[in-house]
């Protein structure tokens, strides 16, 4: 665990300085520095505008989800997946500036309810089993200009939580 | 032999190959093709189809095919996968695996099937069938098991997927006018669009301030 400052609140009263005892909190590009943070918690109940908060470093595993629920999840992520797609060539190719922009707005919109559903779906964390088994599939990719090293690192650097 | 593509869904008729789950032999002409033949995937019916022309085309297909075939995941849903579990690392801000969940989200996108010649109607069409096909049955399961998350999400992605749908109708009726001298907005978190001057203060479908909704530049 270690403090986290969002600096679109933080508004520079500086409390968290004050009550530091390892000085974590002063530097130079605004973040606290997680290495010398030791989660005390200090600076999170002084900072008069809520800008700090304590990130954990172990997350309980999402809710269960049953494989119906999973199944008319993934259709949608599929037809949204493809609405995406259409939106993405339309962006590309349209002719009139005003049609390719909202293509390019229709292209961000399906991406980011793709995302939201594939969270309910069961892949909420990067930590879960699900994104582990994820990730392992990903090593038969055989092209080789795919990252096999992102993958390799991903599975190093997260721990499984479930 | 020929190939013929899906321009719904992306499946590929190959002559020499058939379809044999709907009984149609090896080597079988598009031509000779009964007339009420569908596709397997989506049932398109064959006026959907495109000839397959260009040997690279074939090649990329191919190779989408067979990441699919291994992950039962397509090229552009393992790229949205990838680009969540990026925002989610950032949520923790695990900076070094966004980014490196971000490279794989940019590589699969890169290597997505392409929609073959896409209209803004074929667009709409998808957005209205999941409308009334897939978002009734979907929150209804969703509230039979008390899933209040995938509720959550359905309940936004249905009110987004609305705004979409009406955005594309005024489109086609209207042409462009009624967006030409103002901007538009999209909300990353829920994917809402907005259509107006100043972004509002919270998004109407999810709530979350403003700040969090992006303006799409429209190109010169």
């Amino acid at each position: 665990m270690h403090a986290f400052r969002n600096l679109r609140n933080c508004t520079k009263d500086c409390l968290c300085l004050y009550v530091c005892p390892t000085g974590a909190s002063d530097t130079e590009n605004g973040q606290i520095d997680f290495k010398k943070c030791i989660a005390c918690g200090l600076c999170v109940s002084a900072c008069p505008s809520h800008a700090i908060s304590m990130v954990p470093d172990t997350f309980a595993p999402q809710q269960r989800k049953a494989d119906t629920m999973k199944q008319e999840m993934m259709k949608l992520i599929q037809n949204i997946a493809k609405q995406e797609a259409a939106a993405h060539e339309l962006a590309k190719h349209s002719d009139d500036k005003v049609f390719a922009q909202v293509a390019a707005a229709l292209e961000k919109s399906n991406r980011y309810m793709a995302e939201d559903l594939f969270r309910e779906a069961g892949y909420m964390l990067p930590q879960s089993k699900n994104t582990h088994d994820f990730l392992r599939s990903l090593k038969t990719v055989t092209d080789g200009l795919f990252p096999m090293e992102a993958v390799d690192q991903l599975l190093t650097l997260l721990d499984q939580n479930d | 032999m020929k190939k013929y593509v899906c321009t719904i869904c992306g499946y590929i008729y190959d002559e020499a190959a058939g379809s044999p789950d709907q009984g149609i032999a090896a080597n079988t002409k598009w031509e000779d093709l009964p007339e009420a033949w569908v596709c397997p995937i989506c049932t398109a019916p064959k006026s959907m189809f495109n000839e397959v022309k260009e040997e690279i085309k074939e090649e990329a297909e191919e190779k989408e095919q067979k990441l699919e075939i291994k992950l039962n995941l397509s090229s552009l849903e393992m790229s949205i996968l990838c680009s969540n579990l990026a925002k989610g690392c950032e949520k923790q801000v695990l900076t070094v695996e966004m980014a490196l969940f971000q490279k794989l989200a940019d590589y699969f996108k890169a290597h997505a099937g392409k929609t073959i010649d896409p209209q803004f109607e074929t667009l709409r069409t998808l957005v209205n069938e999941n409308l009334s096909d897939i978002y009734p049955i979907a929150s209804q399961t969703a509230k039979e098991l008390n899933d209040r998350g995938s509720l959550r999400a359905l309940v936004w992605s249905e009110k987004v997927s609305r705004i979409q749908s009406s955005l594309l109708d005024r489109l086609l009726k209207e042409g462009s006018d009624f967006i030409e001298k103002t901007n538009v907005y999209v909300c990353e978190i829920c994917g809402y669009i907005y259509v107006g001057d100043e972004v509002p203060e919270i998004c109407p479908v999810c709530k979350v301030p403003g700040f969090k909704l992006h303006k799409i530049e429209r190109g010169q």
